[in-house]
């Protein structure tokens, strides 16, 4: 409630923790020196690393608070990289030139579907209760239909109940809300990484919440059977790091299908993780977006909520939305479901700030129940489209020799390029990445992921075909006019779903893998703030608009 | 203790039946609802005497355990306020920190029971479905002891559930402190849902006259956004759009509010950010321009919603300057807002060591319904710029301004602004165009970094590419805002606001009247006795009993007991249902309050 002076107002208004003892008092105007006092990587350990989104900074504005003064540096941030690609957006007639968008994690295929579905008309209904104040977990009818909707879907073992659905604007203000009343300010999630980075903001823009990083590697070691795998031994080593640091985490992220990864979690795993999570007395927030963008049949997705029996049900919270499975980000729909009813009276109170419009409320009630039209026509054309779009780009940077992940599910494909930066640093990848730019494709690099190895990047393929095939050929010109193989090139075992495809091209350069030198690979170079900045600007940039 | 803090103040937000928030308005205090309930199950069945002794009763044992609680709850407030009021020491030892965070947390807890202790009890004892003790069978002594222990059995069982819960540890501090806000409110909302006024299903029902929503247009509304222009769809309305908005909304709205703020030069879209809610823009711009703990000057009597607002997400504290009813040098109307008490509040706060960080008017005000006339407005301004204050206008209701005889000057018309970079304006459709569902809210500020912090919330707070289209239309169309929409509109407005006022003369009730708003503010303070916020809330629930929602003024934080504020934009039918049931409850009031008058002399 109201009141009382707490912890909050004692603490630094920022994201406090031991790295921002690397502070400069530099101002956001001069960042010289600042990029040579921040090391992320020689600072962060190999195992775990503490996210501090605003170490580091530190406000000069007249106008703003102290806070307000981060929040709109992650806006500027995002702002820079968003608004190249926005000044020069690729129009087959009017912008034929323009940049093409391999970076933003958006389902472009079904549009055609979609218009047509919601265009019925069901849909189309206005009545007064719909126009008026609602409920603020969302009205009724909605969460009663989300609820059918997600017994339907995620096979629940017993009907799901809607007092336990929780209706918002979107994922990122359930991750928003999750964060503030799970956390006090400063504490922390855990999150296999690489992640989708705008997390980090969701948590801390409002909550004031951070992620500790669960590293994983692309080097097969040890039990793992896979790259980039998840373990209960790398979890377990990231909480002791975390804790041994004083920092206090409440809870595990899950993404499953993972993004960017595109892995997807076996019911033994998942239930490994619960386990671990309920050892420590850990929320578990599954992050479901992509559970019916599973293209490939033979992954076998299945939902947390799917399971026999939950290890902590109380402390087990799903998310999913319209965003990617119906291809409809703009929407604005998102949903919680927890058997908690604290948590979610909690979250429902912070509605008011993530309410979605009754009408719009009123038509995902009316595609939800459409079951007809779903199973009959839009998930097999969706797939359908999903897996030719796939298919093509796998092939194209199969002749590229590039080593990628992907594992028939959600909208992306996690490359390795790796053979192209000949010192292996971030740096590189980020020039790399600004040629992809320069050569008018926008796509996404692995520190926006937090990936620990430099020269991962994400490329996004839902889109149509002809957009596709540009785009695709201007990531073939830069590769091939800049490909620079390097002296010691990394190599990589690298997979995909079931072995189905070996890339021949990467035995060529037998490396060793994963034995760079963190410290070798922090921004030194580029002398602006700018440079120093650009890991944020992806964070927010792509995130943003790439989940 | 300064603005929302302490037990008082908590008490009124669990007073607050705000317009964003249908809510019985709630459970505070406790003796009180359980006599509102007892009507609302019963005022059919039991003789009003018999009632009124069993609410007696009731009232006194549930008032020291109340007492007691708040007690409990003071001491724990004090405790913690000396320790956070301590200036941060920053060279303290390591150890010495420790130890205060120990403290702290031990403090944290102790006051985390209490909170439970409190809305548990309030929860538990708020607002039970009618027990069968309460039935007309008992006689009054029986029934008033059996209830009684009943209800403690009750609370012991509630207390020891929330142990339960606390022992759990799911919610973090902040999160059972939402929580509670809202578990108190939810029974009442539930109450309420559940038992609507329906003009043919359910006509026994409550109406709803504490929640600010214009219900008088809907039929145009409706007509309006079915037709076929509405439904327009494209991809990029399916997409991830530019946080601020989309830029053909931001475009409509700078070019809405030149033509309807009578700006001066035309506004640029550039300025504009949209999201889901006139709650979420101030939320959001409180969080970028105070740090925790910081606070905004607010005139009260002012609208209780933005608390939570200001609160929930962003812990930016409200620091309220008291205006007075009468009418005093200075001043020329009630509840005036001068220059001079901006100055003392502002002083005051200082002097508590709050940081102000800014100024937050509404205007056309609400509750009052006061409009600003240029040169006050001008004279707030130039206070705010005095001081390096920012100020936020909340001009929600710029356009529900029905008599003719008042002109209403958005901040947007002056011709220059003393300090455009810390004035900001914020609009909504819900209430000038009657759609609080569709989740609305626009700022314009002509300071680029507080429109790009505030832009970073689009993400969490954005709107439906589908309803941004809507919206555009909707605002795009002058034709039918200015020839059907608008007149329409202040027509009906002026319509049921001229029945209320007629009935209220005719009762003799002092009310403010302004032609602008939804809402009345009227002084009832005739009936209570005595005159005390105990009262009040004891006549708001006597309202309720009759299943009549009202809002006390405490829910604006007015300072004196006694005002209400009354919803008139409903339809005729419920209007009329509704000054009926708020006559009867007057009426009845007044007889106890005769008999109460004929009893007191005779204890002496």
């Amino acid at each position: 409630m109201f009141a009382l002076p707490e912890k909050e107002s004692r603490a630094p208004s920022t994201c406090p923790g031991p790295a921002s003892t690397q502070d400069l008092d530099s101002n956001c105007g001069d960042g010289l020196e600042r990029e040579c006092s921040r090391k992320p990587d020689q600072k962060l350990p190999e195992l775990y690393g503490v996210g501090d989104p605003t170490a580091g900074f530190s406000s000069n504005s007249s106008h703003l608070s102290s806070r307000g003064g981060i929040i709109k540096w992650f806006w500027d941030s995002a702002e820079a990289g968003y608004r190249t690609y926005h000044m020069d957006e690729y129009d087959e007639d009017k912008n034929p030139s323009g940049i093409i968008n391999l970076g933003t994690s958006e389902n472009k295929l079904c549009f055609d579907l979609l218009s047509k579905r919601l265009s019925q008309s069901d849909m189309l209904r206005v009545e007064p209760a719909l126009l008026q104040y609602p409920d603020w977990r969302g009205h009724l009818f909605l969460r009663e239909e989300v609820a059918r909707f997600l017994s339907f879907y995620c096979k629940s073992p017993a009907p799901l109940q809607a007092e336990n659905v929780v209706v918002l604007n979107g994922c990122a203000s359930v991750f928003s809300a999750l964060a503030t009343v799970l956390c006090e300010v400063g504490e922390a999630f855990l999150i296999p990484a690489p992640y989708y980075g705008a997390i980090t903001q969701h948590v801390c823009l409002y909550g004031n919440v951070r992620l500790v990083s669960v590293y994983l590697d692309s080097e097969v070691t040890g039990p793992d059977t896979r790259p980039f795998q998840l373990t209960v031994e790398k979890l377990e080593m990231a909480l002791q790091g975390a804790n041994s640091q004083g920092i206090k985490v409440k809870g595990l992220i899950l993404i499953n299908p993972q993004n960017p990864l595109g892995d997807i979690y076996s019911p033994a795993e998942l239930q490994n993780f619960l386990e671990f999570a309920k050892r420590h007395e850990l929320h578990v927030m599954v992050d479901e977006v992509y559970m019916l963008s599973v293209f490939e049949e033979s992954v076998g997705y299945r939902s947390v909520l799917s399971l026999e029996r939950l290890p902590d049900p109380q402390r087990t919270h799903v998310m999913w939305a319209t965003s990617k499975d119906f291809g409809m980000s703009g929407l604005r729909f998102g949903t919680l479901y927890t058997e908690n009813r604290d948590v979610a009276t909690a979250v429902a109170s912070l509605c008011r700030y993530h309410g979605l419009s009754g009408l719009v409320q009123h038509q995902m009630a009316q595609l939800l129940r459409d079951r007809d039209w779903i199973n009959q026509v839009y998930l097999p054309e969706n797939h359908a489209r999903l897996k030719a779009a796939h298919t093509y780009v796998a092939g194209e940077l199969r002749a590229l020799g590039i080593p990628f992940l992907s594992r028939g599910a959600g909208f992306f494909i996690w490359a390795d390029l790796r053979k192209y930066l000949p010192e292996g640093s971030f740096e590189e990848e980020r020039r790399l990445w600004r040629r992809f730019l320069d050569h008018k494709v926008l796509v996404s690099f692995g520190k926006a992921f937090e990936c620990k190895e430099p020269g991962w990047f994400r490329l996004v393929f839902s889109d149509k075909a002809h957009r596709l095939c540009l785009g695709m050929q201007r990531v073939r010109q830069v590769l091939e006019g800049k490909s620079q193989v390097a002296e010691d090139p990394p190599a990589c075992q690298t997979q995909e779903p079931r072995d189905r495809h070996r890339h021949a091209p990467l035995s060529a350069h037998p490396g060793e893998c994963g034995t760079r030198n963190p410290g070798s690979t922090h921004l030194s170079t580029l002398p602006s703030l700018v440079c120093w900045l650009f890991p944020f600007k992806l964070i927010s940039s792509w995130s943003q608009y790439g989940y | 203790m300064a603005g929302y803090k302490g037990p008082g103040l908590r008490r009124e937000a669990h007073l607050c039946c705000d317009p964003t928030h249908p809510s019985l308005s709630s459970s505070q205090p406790v003796e009180a609802k359980t006599k509102a309930q007892g009507m609302s199950h019963q005022s059919d069945v039991l003789p009003c005497d018999q009632l009124r002794d069993q609410v007696i009763g009731n009232q006194s044992s549930h008032t020291q355990l109340m007492e007691t609680l708040l007690h409990l709850r003071q001491t724990v407030d004090d405790c913690i306020t000396q320790l956070t009021t301590r200036p941060p020491q920053l060279d303290l030892p390591l150890e010495e920190q420790r130890h205060n965070q120990a403290t702290g947390e031990q403090e944290a807890f102790l006051r985390r029971v209490v909170n439970l202790l409190q809305s548990g009890a309030m929860w538990g004892l708020g607002l039970q479905a009618p027990r069968p003790t309460l039935g007309p069978r008992d006689d009054a002594g029986g029934g008033q002891q059996a209830q009684l222990s009943r209800q403690l059995d009750q609370l012991v069982h509630q207390l020891s559930h929330l142990e339960v819960a606390f022992v759990s540890h799911d919610l973090s501090n902040r999160g059972i402190d939402i929580s509670a806000f809202e578990r108190s409110k939810f029974q009442d909302f539930k109450t309420y849902q559940g038992d609507k006024y329906h003009e043919d299903k359910n006509t026994m029902g409550f109406i709803n006259l504490g929640v600010s929503e214009n219900k008088l247009c809907t039929d145009l509304m409706t007509e309006r956004l079915s037709r076929s222009d509405m439904n327009h769809l494209e991809d990029a309305l399916l997409q991830y759009s530019d946080q601020r908005g989309q830029p053909f909304l931001r475009e409509e709205v700078a070019r809405f509010l030149t033509y309807y703020c009578k700006s001066p030069a035309r506004l640029d879209p550039e300025n504009v950010v949209v999201l889901s809610g006139c709650c979420s823009v101030f939320s959001a711009l409180a969080t970028v321009l105070c740090d925790p703990g910081e606070a905004l000057l607010t005139p009260t009597p002012f609208f209780g919603g933005l608390v939570m607002g200001s609160y929930l997400y962003s812990k930016v504290e409200l620091m309220p300057v008291h205006l007075d009813s009468e009418i005093t040098d200075g001043s020329a109307r009630p509840f005036q807002l001068t220059v001079d008490k901006l100055e003392q509040a502002l002083l005051e706060a200082t002097l508590k060591g709050k940081k102000v960080r800014g100024l937050l008017l509404i205007n056309p005000q609400n509750p009052l319904g006061d409009v600003y006339s240029r040169d006050s407005l001008e004279e707030y301004l130039e206070f705010a710029k005095r001081y390096n204050l920012h100020v936020i206008i909340d001009e929600l209701y710029m356009l529900s301004v029905f008599d003719d005889s008042v002109t209403f000057r958005s901040v947007l018309s002056m011709e220059s602004l003393p300090d455009p970079n810390r004035t900001h304006m914020i609009w909504g459709t819900s209430k000038d165009f009657g759609i609080s569902g569709f989740r609305f809210g626009a700022l314009y500020t002509h300071n680029k970094e507080v429109a790009s912090a505030v832009s970073s919330f689009g993400f969490l707070n954005g709107i439906s590419g589908i309803t941004q289209y809507k919206l555009c239309r909707l605002l795009q169309d002058r034709e039918w805002i200015d020839k059907v929409y608008l007149p329409t509109n202040h027509s009906r407005l002026k319509a049921a606001h001229r029945y209320i006022t007629n009935k209220l003369k005719a009762l003799k009730i002092p009310f403010l009247n302004r032609g602008s708003g939804l809402y009345v503010w009227m002084n009832l303070k005739e009936y209570l006795q005595p005159c005390t916020f105990e009262e009040e809330l004891l006549l708001h629930h006597r309202f309720l009993g009759n299943k009549l929602i009202l809002s006390p003024g405490k829910t604006y934080m007015c300072k004196e007991p006694g005002w209400f504020r009354l919803i008139f934009s409903d339809k005729p039918l419920p209007l009329k249902l509704a000054m009926h049931r708020f006559y009867e409850v007057l009426a009845e009031q007044k007889r106890d309050l005769r008999v109460k008058q004929l009893e007191d002399p005779q204890k002496e």
